[in-house]
């Protein structure tokens, strides 16, 4: 394993390079489209509207999978970013619940790291598009961090 | 209205349903199989849908949407011949192990419970060269929503 994206985590952490550099370098995360805004330290993550992420053509709504698959990345870019890891997390478990339709438009995500531990992270995403005490989906997940960042509590 | 669909299989029916949702064919998904409560539903491997860049492994976010989209086909299958719409209520996916890089993974989702409002799908994904290795595990529940003209999605 080279340390490519270890080095370029960290030119992102030090505002070398802005945190969108880390995005473009996940196909996942271009394949949905994500892009990433700091606000101060808080970090929002979006989902801009897009067809191919559209499930039902009816309505039209956006596909919970992908919505849950934006969510998860979101956790993945938080632990990367904010957390200190140097390696892509691994999902353990995902938990998503559905609570309003999500419409066809721009998505938000906010993440918060329940407990970080010595190799679990227990992470809680939260989706939104009207306004963030309405979350279209909430989410919670575990991740296996890397050995190499392993904590010393 | 007639809400039936008796001359088309279940198969064409989750073949017509998925050609009809956009991200499901932008994961390339392949319904394989369709029975009376239950699907198997191949996604490719892609290079667009890697998680990570370091060792090439698929993003959990992909196989979640595969189980997502394959939970909603058991559903359709056990609601058959009628076809409704059947919005995701919640979703618990437990990735198990990372799958075979370069290759694709099958899911296998069962409906396993069908009452008046609600879907109780259990899901399975395996290898795609070594079907015996379980890659995922989900369980997922579905609201039948029961909306008129929802069959003309697949008619």
């Amino acid at each position: 394993m080279t340390d490519a994206l270890k080095i370029l985590i960290q030119q992102c952490r030090n505002g070398d390079l802005p945190y969108q550099a880390l995005i473009e370098r996940v196909p996942y995360a271009n394949f949905l489209g994500i892009e990433v805004i700091a606000q101060g330290e808080e970090l929002v993550f979006v989902l801009p509207k897009n067809e191919t992420n559209v499930g039902n053509p009816t309505l039209p709504a956006l596909h919970g999978g992908a919505v849950a698959g934006f969510m998860e990345q979101s956790a993945v870019i938080f632990l990367l970013l904010h957390m200190g890891e140097p390696r892509v997390p691994k999902t353990i478990d995902f938990t998503v619940d559905y609570l309003r339709a999500g419409h066809y438009k721009d998505t938000y995500a906010q993440c918060r790291v329940t407990r970080l531990g010595r190799r679990v992270a227990n992470v809680q995403i939260s989706a939104w598009q009207t306004r963030q005490s309405e979350p279209i989906t909430i989410a919670r997940a575990h991740f296996l961090l890397s050995e190499e960042t392993a904590r010393v509590e | 209205m007639n809400t039936q669909h008796t001359n088309i299989s279940r198969l064409e029916i989750c073949r017509r349903f998925v050609a009809s949702v956009r991200h499901s064919t932008e994961l390339k998904l392949d319904v394989l199989d369709a029975n009376e409560s239950s699907v198997k539903v191949f996604m490719p491997y892609q290079d667009a849908i890697v998680g990570n860049p370091e060792t090439q492994v698929l993003h959990g976010g992909a196989i979640f949407a595969l189980m997502d989209q394959s939970g909603g086909l058991a559903g359709a299958c056990a609601i058959y011949p009628e076809f409704e719409i059947t919005p995701t209520i919640d979703m618990r996916v437990d990735h198990i192990r990372a799958p075979e890089i370069g290759y694709g993974v099958l899911c296998q989702a069962e409906c396993y419970r069908l009452t008046q409002h609600v879907v109780f799908v259990r899901m399975n994904v395996f290898e795609e060269r070594n079907p015996k290795n379980l890659v995922a595990t989900g369980v997922a529940t579905y609201m039948r929503m029961k909306l008129p003209g929802a069959n003309k999605v697949v008619s």
